[in-house]
């Protein structure tokens, strides 16, 4: 109900206040009405003496005009003689001087005579036994009316009748008496039995109700003549009259009250306002800053409140600090001051939501670094880390307004309001910019990127798309070799999206058994029987049949699902080899993924030990390509393994970055000869004198040497011809399953045997 | 006793008269009627008197037969101013001093209340009667009577506060030769005032 504390204060005040004073105008009301009332029963019970006195008063009064009417010889003459008219007029000649209301005679006998008004003979009649009893004073009824009646006994000597005299008790009367009171009662002569209530019976004043509301009375029964109905005089003072007198205290109480009221109501709501004006100025602020203003209120006192204020403005300042100091942790990178990856994200969603809103393009390029590896590498972190704050600066340098964010690793972005036609001069630019030395820490260093360009939205209208894109553009302009930009096409979105089927599938397809190794056999060109298997990996898809290892070999290495898969297939090729005679051998590829993601050495050391197989009868195929990112665990590897008696092959001899110098950084074994050296070797002399050189310069080094891709028998003639210890190839058989391979076996050697 | 007729047969009757309470009333006029007719009367006059002395009549009730002669004489220093207004005898002995002798004739039976204008406290009564057989009764409430005629007798009893109209009440008795004692008992009213206390 009241929620505001100013309201709660405010009524709780004028509440006690109302409460204090309602008591004090109820005490004051009891102790006046009390005090009223009092005065009122004491002044009635006064009054009733006064009329007490009254009533003796004009008893003697008309007592004495009895007695000397009732004295008069002459009166008496005419009484006890029956002159009648006599009788009469001496009454009535008294009754006229002494203002007398009735006067009239009981004769002895009973006779009623005097009588002005006839009507009252009977009631006069009925006065006699009375009159008889010697009764002369009280009050009777005559004619419906209470009278004060006086009678006096005629002696004419003897007694003849009574001088009556009645005084009318009616509001003359009681006006007389009414005047002689201190207060304004109202008094009256009733009936006996007009007076019921019980309440003034008792002779005491009493509360009794009457038509005009309560009043206090007071019942006195007067003495009555004749033993009839008595009288009673009844005394009234209405309680409204008395209270009247008090009614302006009564008013001026109310009036102090209800200004006293007024007054505390609005001092007490200033009040509160003052206490809750500062509260409400601190839930105001609260409120803000909850919804992340910056706020400080006003400190206008020196009280609680004050001191309150004070305190809150000290801890939103302190909040206001820490947000800071988060927000730049959380939103900058540390390296190079540059805003994070979070940051970017949210800076592109709102970005995007602008572009969309203005219908403007956006254009977001991804920037990646060539060779920062080798950088780090070579050079040192602290040089690889100096070199990113450098192309940071030099890009924020190059793009103006436009955002620029370092992802993480050598990845950059850059976010700009732009046309793609800008967008080409932007990449341009920036890839100008790079391709200026750049000198840390006393070295100058080459330095080149390739960036990916994607244009919201035609390329996508979120920012998880749009960065994807660019990533894929990226990725485009790396594979069109370095240096360069590409702009996103949708084609390599779809190109993206088979490689994720394909990664998805590969996961299952191991588990689901879908991968199969197939053997190849290598022949002893010398003796023409099987040295040895190639183990090949082969991968029966559901749906799309044989897939090329071509194609899912390298995702398996870019997910590194090549760690399982190659653990699998030197299990499989071991567990296989145990099934052979002892002096073949079997030969698995291994990819550098492998030797990087580490482990190789354990899992070789495993399935050998699981299957039994001796460590000489396994080949460890590698190919040149580890040697580019070649690394001093990976060497201590294959040292390791070779140790245990594991062969070594080099595999692909002589194709991509092929380096004489890797034959001197590792005792191979054997080294297999490409077969695109071997294809050649129908065509000319060119190709047979390279081979001729590889051989010789492994049989100088102690190696075996491997003839790849033999197919017809004039290679396989040439070769030989050549110096090279063994062979591979269609000619000799393609790739079988495990139980062809011991069948091979089985027909191979008795076919050698037998030649 | 007025009248002493001797018949061969006569009656001696006692009358008692008391107060509804056995008080016996004293000054209470008894008057016989043998046969509802008076008692003749003797013939002549007789001379009765009331006195006028320390203030007050004396005596209080006096029974005198019709055609008495009645004197009030004056043994006060004062005067005074005797009257009535009865309808058996209207008089008035104006102002009047010591030793001065008034008479009244009272030829008509009734009780006749005295009084003196000046003092009002001064009260008797004369009861005129018209039958032989009329007296008063003593402090002991009694009254006697001889010689009444046997047979049935009408009597009235007078009081000045007898509570009865007249202050009388009628009786009737029936005697036989010889002794005979009646009771009569009546109610009074309390005496007037006379000092007039009002």
């Amino acid at each position: 109900m009241f929620r505001a504390i100013r309201t709660r204060l405010a009524v709780l005040y004028a509440g006690l206040f109302a409460v204090a004073l309602g008591l004090v105008a109820l005490t004051l009301y009891f102790v006046v009405h009390a005090t009223v009332e009092r005065q009122v029963r004491s002044e009635l019970v006064a009054s009733a003496t006064v009329f007490d006195r009254l009533w003796k008063a004009r008893s003697h009064e008309l007592g004495n005009a009895a007695a000397v009417l009732s004295r008069d010889f002459g009166f008496r003459a005419a009484v006890a003689t029956g002159d009648r008219r006599t009788a009469e007029s001496a009454l009535d000649n008294l009754r006229a001087r002494l203002g007398i209301d009735v006067a009239f005679i009981v004769g002895v006998d009973g006779k009623v005579t005097g009588l002005a008004d006839p009507k009252l003979s009977g009631d006069a009649a009925r006065l006699w036994p009375a009159l008889d009893q010697g009764e002369t004073r009280g009050v009777a009824t005559l004619g419906g009316v209470p009278r004060q009646l006086v009678a006096a006994p005629v002696m004419a000597p003897a007694l003849t009748g009574w001088v009556v005299f009645a005084s009318n008790l009616d509001q003359r009367q009681m006006h007389a008496l009414e005047n002689l009171s201190a207060i304004p009662i109202e008094a009256s002569v009733l009936p006996a039995s007009r007076v019921e209530d019980p309440a003034v019976r008792g002779g005491a004043p009493g509360r009794v109700t009457t038509p005009e509301g309560p009043a206090v009375a007071l019942a006195r029964p007067l003495p009555s003549l004749g033993g009839g109905e008595g009288a009673v005089l009844l005394l009234r003072y209405p309680v409204a009259r008395a209270m009247a007198a008090y009614l302006p205290l009564q008013l001026a109480m109310a009036l102090t009250g209800l200004v006293g009221l007024i007054l505390l109501i609005a001092a007490s709501w200033r009040l509160s306002l003052t206490i809750t004006r500062p509260i409400s100025a601190l839930d105001e602020a609260a409120r803000r800053m909850e919804q992340g203003e910056t706020v400080a209120v006003a400190v206008a006192t020196d009280d609680e409140i004050g001191r309150l204020a004070r305190s809150f403005n000290a801890m939103a300042a302190g909040i206001a600090e820490r947000e800071r100091r988060i927000s730049q942790l959380a939103f900058n990178d540390s390296l190079t001051g540059l805003p994070n990856r979070a940051f970017f994200r949210r800076h592109l969603d709102i970005e995007l939501a602008q572009a969309a809103h203005r219908r403007r393009t956006l254009v977001l390029l991804s920037l990646d670094l060539d060779n920062f590896k080798a950088v780090n590498d070579t050079l040192g972190h602290p040089t690889g880390d100096a070199l990113l704050c450098a192309v940071g600066a030099r890009l924020k340098a190059g793009v103006g307004e436009a955002l620029v964010a370092r992802l993480g690793g050598d990845e950059f972005t850059i976010v700009a309001a732009a046309e793609a036609a800008d967008a080409g001069r932007m990449a341009q630019r920036l890839l100008a910019a790079l391709s200026e030395p750049v000198e840390v820490d006393g070295q100058v260093l080459d330095v080149a990127a390739s960036i990916g360009v994607a244009i919201a939205p035609q390329d996508g209208a979120d920012s998880d798309t749009l960065l994807k894109n660019a990533d894929l553009a990226l990725y485009q302009a790396k594979e069109a070799g370095r240096g360069t930009y590409r702009f996103f096409e949708a084609r390599m979105n779809a190109e993206a999206q088979a490689r994720r089927t394909l990664e998805t599938d590969l996961r299952r397809a191991l588990a689901a058994g879908e991968l199969e190794l197939h053997y190849q056999p290598l022949i002893a060109l010398g003796t023409g029987r099987i040295a040895s298997f190639e183990a090949l990996l082969r991968w029966n898809h559901p749906t799309r049949g044989l897939v090329s290892p071509l194609e899912f070999i390298p995702v398996a290495e870019e997910t590194g699902l090549i760690v399982p898969i190659g653990e699998w297939v030197v299990q499989e090729a071991c567990r296989a080899a145990r099934a052979w005679p002892e002096e073949v051998r079997v030969a698995v590829n291994v990819s550098s993924v492998q030797f990087r993601r580490g482990g190789l050495g354990a899992t070789i050391l495993q399935a050998l030990a699981a299957s039994g197989l001796e460590p000489r009868r396994l080949e460890v195929e590698i190919t040149e390509s580890l040697f580019l990112e070649t690394s001093d665990t990976t060497l201590a590897t294959l040292h390791s393994l070779r140790e245990m008696g594991v062969k070594i092959a080099l595999d692909d001899f002589g194709t991509g970055y092929s380096s004489l110098s890797y034959l001197q950084s590792f005792p191979f074994d054997k080294i297999k000869i490409d077969r695109s050296f071997v294809e050649r070797l129908d065509g000319g002399p060119g190709a047979g004198a390279i081979v001729q050189a590889i051989i010789a310069l492994a049989a100088a080094l102690g190696m075996e040497t491997t003839a790849e891709g033999i197919e017809t028998e004039a290679q396989r003639a040439a070769v030989q011809r050549l110096g090279c210890t063994l062979g591979q190839g269609f000619l000799f058989s393609r790739p079988v399953h495990a139980a062809a391979a011991l069948a091979l076996l089985g027909a191979g050697q008795r076919e050698s045997r037998a030649a | 006793m007025l009248a002493c007729a001797s018949p061969a047969f006569a009656a001696e009757v006692s009358v008692e008269v008391r107060t509804q309470s056995g008080a016996p009333v004293r000054d209470a006029v008894v008057s016989l009627y043998p046969g509802g007719r008076p008692a003749p009367l003797p013939a002549g006059r007789r001379s009765y008197e009331i006195a006028q002395r320390n203030i007050q009549f004396s005596p209080f009730v006096q029974v005198v037969p019709v055609g008495s002669i009645v004197a009030f004489p004056n043994f006060d220093a004062v005067r005074h101013h005797v009257y009535s207004f009865s309808a058996a005898k209207r008089f008035e002995l104006k102002l009047y001093a010591k030793e001065q002798n008034r008479t009244v004739l009272f030829d008509r039976p009734g009780a006749v209340p005295l009084g003196c204008n000046i003092h009002d406290n001064m009260s008797a009564f004369i009861k005129v009667t018209d039958t032989a057989f009329s007296a008063k009764t003593d402090a002991n409430g009694r009254v006697s009577f001889a010689g009444v005629p046997p047979g049935m007798t009408v009597a009235r009893v007078w009081h000045p506060y007898l509570r009865a109209p007249g202050n009388e009440v009628e009786l009737r008795w029936t005697f036989g030769a010889g002794r005979a004692a009646e009771q009569v008992r009546v109610a009074l009213r309390p005496p007037p005032p006379r000092a007039a206390a009002y």
